[in-house]
């Protein structure tokens, strides 16, 4: 018989599944809550490992500095100040020991004693007083009034305040003195303690004694930033602890650990206090993040601000100091701002506070042209009025209402030829600011072969290396129909012919008048000179030697005024129609057809070097002379072939080439890229990866810095597998920027974006500066001049002004600019370099140079803010006002004269002084001009140490010496001056001014 | 075959719990059935021994005739379920540790994400609307299908199946259940999750989900729809009415409903399976809509 088999769900025992189930359960209880405590809380292990590392850094550091400390404290000096400190406290002590007596052992106990009794007392009266004064009917309150009098009766409430009153003061008294009785010894311990402070190079063994205390009560917690009114939260220092630790950490002396080493870059966290900016503003990263190192760095698909590389650390800076082309201390940044002006992406891509000029131009030209509709509508309503009026089946009162509309409509139209003034002085300004970032077009007729556009065309670069022309991925047949194109759009006129110069003498001048500032010459290793402009190594093979003179001469000279108002380029024939001569310059400006500014320049950033005709000859004659041996270019026929105009106009459209050139028929092309303000938050999605994104996303690089980077090298490289037609393909044309080139333009765009931070965090300080960043960069002053301290110019790097006296050949440095000249004068001398209207081949104030400054025909506005940039740059008070010179008496004239004609003075040996003969070897500048042009503060500075302001000038320094709180000439004075007590620098700083 | 898109979404936080569904499902039902089918075995049993069936009350499988009638809930039901209640809370505890609320970027209300993807649970509804009006799919067949699992209890006149598994005895609610839940709504929320990508276009799994997918596909009205309507719902009446009478056993159910009752069920069944034959129309023969009207199209 089988044994009965028992009913399992009664029978059967579940002890077991449940004590595994239990057990399980245990277990899983004792991980989560591992889990909470450790896993998801790294941070908590990096504290604790960084209060062991930072212990023993510490411990480290004091034993090295201990040594030093005390070899310091032996030194003799310091046991002078220490005993001259010791022998003072002595001094002083039995006074101070006295009155801490009499505080310590009298008045202290007496003003305890008596403050108890005193506070009840006031505390019941404040108390009766507050019903009194809530109480609403009269008897109460009389009855309050009296129980308040009683008390202060019974307490003797006056005697006491006055008792208590009278100890403190006497107290106060006491503690006063022993300040006086302690200064000397304090003064003697400041000193002390700062002559051990100058001489230890890190922290002191006190700061370092103090952080080691202060580790023993570390605490495993959370440090965050709370910026409330930013709704900031910034926990990075939950595990970067070593941020901000007043000694310098770094990643070795922390055992290895990056993640613990001090900030780099100290300077700036005092600028941008981390207690109100935080981290991640500039940083990026999720700060509010701590549960691990890619969710706090935002390395996740879904943050949308994840740290920068730090190739790109950067980017950071720019969406406060969004509107300034240079950010101190930012040179990738401004590397990659300088490389988005220059190189032209911002012709074709909108950026905001780039290019503005551009931007108003155009919206003034479209403001003008909806005037003049509005006004012709209004005249034709008048005349329809009118008419309406003057018939006679309209009823006398409908009439005078007529007349009254009609007066009315002038009227209207008179406000609005106002407003047509305002906008054409507005225009006058811009079209002397707006420049483009090509050549104009328009004069490939007057000024190139024409067989060589197709070879430019092909690949700009292997025909000039380092061009800032990029490489369009061009067809042939599309090579020509553009070609084409542009050779029939382009003016008819050419100028007229020149006679040959002088090569010899022009290579000279190219050498000397400071072309190198700008331009470069000579291929591969040989290459001299600034890359601002052209490389011009191949100039001859492609120019006309007739417009190269002409451009020399006066690079803004055109050949056709354009009116922007009837957009199209004007001919003699529309002077001729108005009776005028075919003259168009700054000073004939206006269109005669309609009246508004004309474009009258060649909008390119070149000056005139003010050269006389025969040295634009000589130069373009050099110039003329620079190719390279036996090369041949095939003809091209086909650019005057009618057929292929339209063609090559719908490529140059859809290349944008109007964006960068002046090419007529297209100057209001609008531009044709995307603008680029905000891309660096520009939703990944919206960037077009194209058959990419699955690579780019198992890669890892479907970010922007992704994107931006491989769109940089490879302009072309998202059109990767795409059958697209030749118009439809990406136009990006190709920049060959190396990899730090690119990774500067990468950082300027990943610093786009919608700003973190509200706008009161953008930087709005030195606003002055940072406008006339803009002018000096749009002009390249830093071509010739030094503008800040560490900063050369590119002249200065050129060979032929590397031995010692050549500093004298070379431009003067500005910095300090604003500090040593009157900026009225300033305003004046950068409208008119020359300083002259006649004598106009020569430099205003220093005519000894052969480096030429310019003339940059700059507007009205670009002279203020260059004035105001200078002022701001050497932290003068604006408005500027000249401090009053006392007049020198007739004594102090003569003496000054002596002194300045003396032989131990040598100023008139270099200075000019109006006489041609000495002149003509004179090195510096004129005194006729200083009155005028400096400021007498920066003279007197000056005469006592040039060499402070302008390290290897020629100009003397020693003349002065100190004698007590004067200074005096220190060569051999004249005798009259033995009796003269007054400053000599003062003296021939007033004798210079005098004629003021 | 791209395994990392697969991989993807299957390890994505907010699909485990339908890949885990994937795999419960099946295993309960087989499960259910399984002793469904042992108890019809019981009753065909009981039906064939009316001794047996005097003394024997215990209608589930296992049995011994030794074994009591009756068990009480505590301990022996009770402790079953403080058990799965303990491995229950073991498996939640170890889930939460292992994997994180899948959170996303901040809201932005200028970008919809592509694909944008409701809950697991409302996906199959959102895969609805692919085949029908936002109005329809959103609001009236939603309302329908609350409002149909509601009047269950009352058109339900089978007094049988009460406390015990059977097959047998409850065929054509069991095969109605399968075929809505298991057939209709987790075959939606399947497609909605793993198939639907980008676009909401149709990707098998394990293909690439690539965002420039371009698809060519072009959905036309059914000419003579309304009579194609017409004759659905009268073939589907008179398929049902068949099915349901199509044993005696079930004959008697019939007769035991009310036309009331009768014409509820009718409604709600042919709605039911109007439901995957759009979804079939749509997908094999690109049908847009059967019946257009100036109010609503179906």
């Amino acid at each position: 018989m089988t044994p009965p088999v028992k009913d399992p769900v009664i029978h059967s025992s579940l002890s077991r599944p449940l004590a595994v189930s239990a057990l399980l359960l245990l277990l899983a209880l004792a991980w989560s809550l591992y889990d909470e405590t450790y896993s998801i809380r790294p941070w908590k292990s990096y504290q604790s490992r960084f209060a062991k590392l930072y212990s023993r850094f510490l411990d480290q550091a004091s034993a090295g500095q201990s040594e030093l400390e005390r070899n310091l404290k032996a030194s003799p000096d310091y046991r002078a100040l220490d005993s001259a400190l010791q022998q003072s406290e002595r001094e002083s002590l039995p006074a101070v020991a006295a009155i801490d007596r009499q505080i310590n052992q009298q008045l202290a106990p007496q003003i305890l004693a008596l403050n108890e009794p005193f506070q009840e007392v006031r505390s019941r009266i404040a108390a009766l007083t507050y019903q009194l004064e809530t109480s609403r009917s009269e008897s109460a309150k009389t009855d309050l009034r009296r129980q308040i009098d009683q008390l202060k009766a019974e307490t003797r409430f006056a005697a006491l305040s006055a008792q208590l009153q009278s100890l403190k003061d006497e107290k106060a008294r006491l503690l006063q003195q022993r300040v006086e009785l302690m200064r000397p010894a304090d003064a003697l311990r400041a000193r002390r303690d700062r002559y051990l402070a100058d001489r230890l190079p890190g922290a002191s063994t006190a700061t370092i004694s103090a952080l080691r205390t202060s580790l023993t009560n570390f605490d495993i917690r959370i440090r965050q930033i709370h910026v409330k009114d930013v709704d900031l939260v910034d926990r990075c220092e939950s595990c970067h602890l070593g941020a901000r630790e007043p000694v310098t950490l770094t990643k070795a002396s922390m055992g290895g650990e990056a993640v613990f080493a001090s900030h780099p870059n100290p300077e700036l966290l005092k600028l941008h206090d981390p207690e109100k900016f935080g981290c991640t503003p500039c940083h990026g990263g999720n700060g509010v993040a701590v549960a691990s190192v890619e969710k706090a760095h935002g390395a996740n698909k879904f943050w949308l601000w994840p740290l920068h590389a730090k190739e790109n650390i950067q980017a950071g800076c720019q969406q406060c100091h969004a509107r300034e082309i240079l950010t101190e201390m930012a040179p990738t940044l401004n590397q990659g701002r300088e490389i988005y002006r220059a190189r032209g992406c911002i012709a074709c891509h909108r950026y905001e506070s780039f290019d503005r000029e551009a931007d108003e131009i155009s919206s003034v030209t479209q403001q003008l042209r909806s005037i003049d509709q509005q006004k012709s509508a209004w005249t034709r309503e008048a005349a329809l009025s009118e008419a309406q009026a003057n018939d006679p089946r309209t009823s006398d009162e409908d009439a005078r209402k007529l007349l009254a509309h009609i007066n009315d409509l002038k009227l209207r139209a008179s406000l609005l030829d106002a407003q047509v003034d305002t906008l054409d002085t507005r225009s006058r300004s811009l079209v002397r600011e707006v420049k483009k970032t090509g050549p104009s077009l328009k004069e490939v007729r007057a000024k190139l072969r024409p067989e060589w556009l197709p070879v430019w065309l092909k690949d700009p670069r292997q025909w000039r290396e380092g061009t800032k022309m990029p490489s369009f991925r061009l067809a042939d047949p599309e090579i020509r129909a553009i070609s084409a194109f542009l050779w029939q759009s382009a003016l008819a006129a050419s100028p007229p012919p020149q006679a040959a110069g002088d090569p010899a003498r022009g290579r000279e001048a190219f050498e000397t008048r400071g072309c190198l500032a700008c331009h470069s010459l000579g291929e591969g290793s040989a290459r001299q000179g600034g890359n601002f402009a052209a490389n011009l190594s191949r100039i001859g093979e492609k120019a006309d030697y007739s417009y190269l003179v002409r451009w020399i001469h006066n690079p803004r000279q055109r050949s056709a005024p354009y009116c922007a108002f009837e957009k199209r380029d004007l001919t003699a024939e529309d002077y001729r129609r108005h009776n005028l001569p075919f003259l168009f310059d700054l000073d004939h400006s206006r269109c005669p057809n309609d009246g508004h500014e004309l474009q009258v320049q060649q909008m390119t950033p070149m000056p005139s070097l003010r050269l006389s005709e025969p040295e634009a000859r000589d130069i373009a004659s050099y110039l003329m002379t620079r190719k390279h041996d036996n090369v041949a270019y095939p003809d091209a026929p086909y650019l005057t072939d009618p057929a292929l105009k339209s063609q090559g106009l719908a490529l140059v459209r859809n290349y944008g080439c109007a964006n960068c050139h002046e090419i007529a028929g297209l100057e209001e092309e609008p531009r044709i890229g995307t603008e680029l303000t905000r891309e660096g938050s520009k939703p990944i999605d919206r960037l077009d990866f194209a058959l990419l994104t699955a690579q780019a996303n198992a890669e890892g690089w479907l970010t922007h810095k992704g994107f931006f980077d491989r769109k940089l090298q490879n302009p072309a490289i998202f059109d990767t597998g795409k059958e697209k037609s030749a118009q439809e393909r990406l136009k990006m044309p190709d920049f060959h920027l190396s990899k730090p080139e690119i990774d500067s333009v990468s950082t300027f765009l990943l610093g786009s974006v919608d700003a973190t931070v509200p706008p009161r965090y953008f930087n709005t300080r030195g606003q002055d500066i940072a406008d006339g960043w803009w002018v000096v960069a749009k002009y390249n002053c830093m071509g010739c001049h030094q503008l800040h301290p560490g900063q050369s110019s590119l002249l200065q790097l050129l060979p032929q002004y590397q031995d010692a006296d050549s500093r004298d050949r070379l431009p003067p440095t500005l910095i300090g600019e604003g500090a040593r000249v009157n900026p009225a004068w300033l305003l004046r001398f950068l409208a008119n370099p020359a300083l002259s209207d006649t004598l106009t081949d020569r430099n205003g104030v220093r005519p000894y140079l052969r480096v030429r400054m310019p003339s940059f025909s700059l507007s009205a506005g670009e002279v203020q803010k260059l004035a105001r940039f200078f002022a701001a740059l050497a932290s003068q008070a604006q408005p500027f006002v000249a401090a009053p010179l006392d007049p020198l008496t007739a004594s102090e004239l003569t003496l000054a004269r002596q002194l300045f004609a003396s032989e131990a003075a040598p100023c008139l040996k270099c200075h000019m002084t109006g006489d041609p003969k000495h002149d003509a070897r004179a090195t510096a500048p004129s005194f006729a001009l200083a009155p005028d042009r400096l400021q007498p503060a920066w003279v007197r500075r000056w005469l006592l140490d040039p060499a402070l302001l302008a390290p290897g000038t020629a100009m003397p320094s020693g003349l002065f010496r100190r004698e007590g709180d004067r200074f005096v000439f220190a060569g051999p004075t004249p005798p009259a001056f033995a009796s003269y007590p007054k400053d000599h620098a003062d003296l021939l700083t007033r004798f210079i001014f005098k004629t003021r | 075959m791209d395994l990392h898109q697969l991989w993807t979404i299957l390890a994505t936080p907010d699909n485990v719990p339908i890949v885990l569904l994937a795999l419960a499902v099946p295993f309960y039902t087989w499960y259910g059935l399984r002793q469904s089918f042992a108890n019809d075995r019981l009753i065909a049993q009981l039906e064939a021994d009316p001794a047996l069936a005097r003394t024997h009350h215990r209608k589930t499988q296992p049995w011994r005739p030794e074994w009591d009638r009756e068990v009480h809930v505590w301990p022996y039901l009770l402790r079953i379920e403080f058990l799965a209640a303990l491995i229950v809370t073991v498996i939640l505890l170890v889930w939460s540790i292992l994997l994180n609320a899948p959170l996303e970027e901040p809201a932005n209300p200028n970008l919809t994400m592509n694909p944008s993807k409701a809950p697991w649970y409302f996906v199959g509804l959102q895969e609805m609307l692919v085949y029908f009006d936002p109005w329809l799919a959103g609001v009236v067949i939603p309302f329908l299908i609350i409002v149909g699992l509601m009047a269950i209890p009352y058109i339900d006149t089978n007094p049988l199946g009460s406390g015990y598994y059977t097959f047998k005895q409850r065929k054509a609610a069991i095969l109605t259940f399968l075929f809505g839940f298991l057939g209709l709504w987790l075959t939606m929320i399947f497609i909605g999750v793993f198939v639907r990508g980008p676009g909401w276009m149709w990707f098998w799994p394990g293909a690439t989900w690539d965002h420039n997918r371009l698809v060519f596909e072009v959905n036309r009205d059914l000419p003579f729809g309304a009579l194609f309507l017409a004759a659905y719902t009268a073939a589907a009446a008179w398929a049902i009415h068949k099915l349901i009478t199509l044993t005696p056993f079930h004959r008697k159910i019939h007769a035991r409903m009310s036309r009331f009752q009768y014409l509820v069920m009718q409604f709600f069944l042919i709605l039911m399976l109007a439901l995957p034959l759009k979804i079939l129309l749509r997908q094999l023969f690109r049908i847009k809509y059967l019946l257009v009207t100036p109010w609503f199209n179906i």
